[in-house]
């Protein structure tokens, strides 16, 4: 099921989100770049449990699981 | 050397003989990328030069936005049924992180034509190891197996 999205840029370290494929990645990491291209950036999941690269366009939106601050 | 610590897609260790004394060109392959279409042009690098000592070797990788989510199974039937691919695959790997297969610790201390060495890009980043068992060249997803700079690296590696 599709959850609440947010735009790209809205995206913070420890954001929870999921991948178009439905694999869910806690961010660790964004990189302002991807391929080179500025349009685009890289939310990566650097962690013991996985590395994981989700790219997405810079003003596109993104599916959110949970914010980084919810105590959900 | 290479294929000591390889597994292959059908679960079975690699065999030795199909690497070894080779030039291999090793490929994080997926199956729902843009660049999947890279699989022809590998297919063709493949065919050119198996005779001369040279094999592309296959790994499927999930960590890419999850572009490569099939079962060994499955990959399989779509590298046969869609792009008649006939070079060594081996088991899904992951090529990045902390649970980083050995192999790609090597090969990701392998800097590009830029310098830059590290993480995989994404899908379809080559790299090439000499017959000795050396990584002498590393290209990024976006340069065409087929590009000049990858036949010419090739042609000097062959044994």
């Amino acid at each position: 099921m599709a959850g609440a999205t947010i735009k790209a840029t809205e995206v913070r370290l420890g954001d929870r989100l999921r991948a178009r494929s439905g694999t869910e990645l806690t961010v660790t990491r964004i990189d302002d770049r991807f391929f080179g291209r500025p349009d685009m950036l890289a939310f990566v999941e650097d962690s013991e449990q996985q590395w994981f690269k989700m790219p997405a366009p810079r003003d596109g939106d993104v599916e959110l699981v949970r914010r980084a601050d919810s105590t959900d | 050397m290479i294929a000591e610590a390889l597994t292959g897609i059908d679960g079975q260790r690699l065999d030795p003989a199909v690497l070894d004394g080779k030039a291999v060109l090793v490929v994080n392959v997926a199956s729902k990328c843009g660049l999947t279409p890279q699989y022809e042009a590998l297919e063709r690098l493949q065919k050119r030069y198996a005779d001369a000592g040279f094999t592309v070797l296959g790994v499927p990788c999930n960590q890419f936005a999850g572009q490569e989510p099939g079962t060994p199974e499955e990959i399989q039937q779509f590298c046969s049924a869609t792009y008649g691919v006939s070079f060594p695959m081996t088991e899904k790997l992951e090529v990045n992180g902390r649970h980083q297969h050995p192999l790609y610790q090597r090969l990701t201390a392998t800097p590009d034509a830029d310098g830059d060495a590290g993480e995989v890009e994404w899908n379809f980043e080559k790299f090439l190891i000499s017959p000795a068992g050396e990584v002498i060249a590393r290209f990024r997803p976006q340069v065409e197996p087929e590009d000049d700079r990858v036949t010419r690296a090739i042609d000097s590696a062959l044994p």
